[in-house]
């Protein structure tokens, strides 16, 4: 029982910092973007509040003291995510990263499945390239990763095909694509208009199609294989303690 | 192509500078401002890549600055100088290609510091700056870059065990193709997880995260980085303080305006160009000294 408690407390850690970040420090830089940058810096505020969405969970992460097996599955899903980004390079928008964030996620937690998201878009654009769309991919991914998790956890997502398809299709094309597409359109015009917005969601469409369509046939094809490896090397070596596992310690 | 001083810096001074330039390039839409550093990011990444960074710029970053300088008045109709009518009957404004023009460069600007900031920040440089901050997070970070490579490496000779029985990449049709890339990666996958674990057990084995564990790093904080880092922050400064004086704000809509030219605003103009160009002049000026001691001897 001693092991659930520190879990517990960040938790609460967790939803203290994202209540202050979401309820105090997001509304100010906003404010911030309209008084004192005449609304004109619609990039730099989005910029800035995705990246203060990611600090809870760093923060959570660090505090926790995660043991060394710990990261090094986490650094492991991530090399595997980026090594695929890399191999499928020749077909694009064609590629398994969404797919093994869900994974993750449903097999190692929700924190797991946002690191490992997180962690692949920051170190895959070592490789393919930093830039200004860096941190919106890095939350696309973890949140994917996030919400895949958590969902798991509460019962609607089940280790099954169909069920994994059906959420990597809808998370790809509506969580990443949605988000993405305000990204670019940020970068590109530097301004917000709906017109705009809309524009980018039409020409973004197929990018967003393709994607979604990898995603499902990545989970479609991998999901039941990874899931075993994972679950074998959980069980094998006692990694990322589950719920049942804590109870019983 | 000369040899890049400033990449020897401490990784303080690289990553404030970028850090200071990325920012003030994101924030500063004063045309004299943009010009000063698009020409001085220009030139850092051609110093830094050589002939590669002017194809580069050439081949990709002109037509995607075209190409954005007209995105902008295709949805954007403020501004009071109207040019001419689209047939939809939206007004094409002045203003608004002139505003599509300077963002245009500002997005162009902002890619090629980071094509810089790719060049001098090195994936290690950004794990000494961090690793005290987010040990853990940096471990990852250290652990992914390793294996990639090595995964790669791995993928190879996987792949070239699957070639023998007919199942690479490169045989079949596209469907045969992508599931003998998933049959590659799942393969890979097995041999990674045992992997991982041996290496979690041998760093928990030589004594990963035990307290009072010194950390592996090369670089000092000498008096070349002092001083570099006291003029930067001068520097810094100064345009700072041009910035809250509004000396680097431009009005687009409804109409251009800008702040007259006083001489303060040509000390920040002169401020923000030293600032851009510090590589470069750190750079010139150690080609100098190297050639002196050079012609001595």
């Amino acid at each position: 029982m001693s092991e659930k408690q520190p879990a517990k407390n960040g938790i609460s850690k967790r939803t203290l910092l994202a209540t202050i970040l979401i309820l105090f420090i997001i509304p100010v830089t906003i404010l911030f973007g309209v008084f004192v940058l005449n609304d004109r810096k619609y990039y730099f505020i989005s910029l800035l509040i995705i990246i203060y969405t990611m600090i809870p969970f760093v923060m959570v992460f660090e505090n926790r003291k995660p043991k060394a097996r710990e990261l090094i599955v986490i650094a492991v899903l991530s090399a595997i995510a980026v090594a695929g980004r890399g191999a499928f390079f020749m077909l694009p928008q064609f590629k398994p990263v969404v797919a093994i964030v869900i994974i993750t996620g449903v097999c190692f937690g929700a924190e797991s499945g946002f690191l490992v998201g997180a962690v692949t878009g920051f170190v895959s654009n070592f490789f393919f390239g930093q830039g200004p769309w860096t941190p919106w991919q890095m939350f696309c991914f973890g949140i994917i990763g996030f919400i895949a998790g958590i969902l798991y956890k509460k019962g609607f997502l089940k280790k099954t095909k169909l069920s994994l398809c059906v959420f990597g299709g809808l998370a790809t094309f509506f969580i990443y694509g949605g988000i993405i597409n305000i990204a670019s359109m940020l970068i590109f015009t530097s301004q917000f208009s709906w017109k705009a917005l809309l524009a980018t969601y039409i020409s973004g469409f197929w990018f967003d199609m393709v994607h979604a369509i990898a995603t499902v046939f990545f989970l479609y094809t991998i999901s039941q294989p990874m899931i075993e490896k994972l679950e074998r090397i959980k069980i094998k070596y006692g990694l990322i303690e589950t719920e049942d596992e804590a109870v019983s310690l | 192509m000369i040899i890049d001083s400033f990449s020897s810096f401490h990784p303080i001074v690289n990553f404030t500078y970028f850090s200071a330039v990325l920012l003030f390039s994101m924030f500063f839409m004063h045309p004299v401002f943009l010009g000063i550093s698009l020409v001085s990011a220009f030139v850092y990444s051609v110093m830094l890549k050589g002939k590669k960074a002017v194809k580069f710029n050439i081949l990709y970053m002109m037509p995607l600055l075209l190409f954005m300088a007209i995105l902008n008045p295709a949805f954007n109709h403020q501004g009071v100088t109207i040019l001419f009518y689209l047939k939809s009957g939206n007004p094409i404004t002045l203003e608004s290609i002139l505003f599509g023009v300077a963002s245009a460069c500002m997005f162009v600007t902002v890619i090629l510091w980071f094509s810089c900031y790719n060049a001098v920040m090195t994936s290690d440089k950004f794990i000494y700056l961090f690793g005290r901050i987010i040990p853990g997070l940096s471990l990852i970070l250290s652990m992914v870059l390793r294996f990639v490579p090595r995964y790669t490496a791995q993928i190879k000779v996987i792949s070239n065990a699957q070639k023998c029985v007919g199942r690479d990449v490169t045989q079949g049709n596209v469907i045969a193709k992508a599931r003998n890339g998933i049959k590659i990666l799942s393969i890979m996958t097995t041999w990674a997880l045992e992997n991982a674990i041996e290496t979690g057990d041998s760093m928990r084995a030589r004594g990963y995260g035990l307290p009072k564990r010194t950390s592996f790093s090369i670089f000092r904080f000498d008096n070349r980085d002092k001083v570099t880092f006291a003029v930067m922050a001068g520097l810094i400064v100064i345009v700072l303080i041009g910035a809250v004086m509004g000396e680097n704000t431009m009005r687009f809509f409804p109409s251009i305006k800008t702040i007259n030219t006083t001489i303060f605003s040509l000390v920040v103009y002169t401020a923000y160009f030293i600032l851009c160009m510090l590589p470069v002049i750190i750079n010139i000026m150690e080609e100098i000294k190297w050639k002196y001691i050079v012609s001595r001897i």
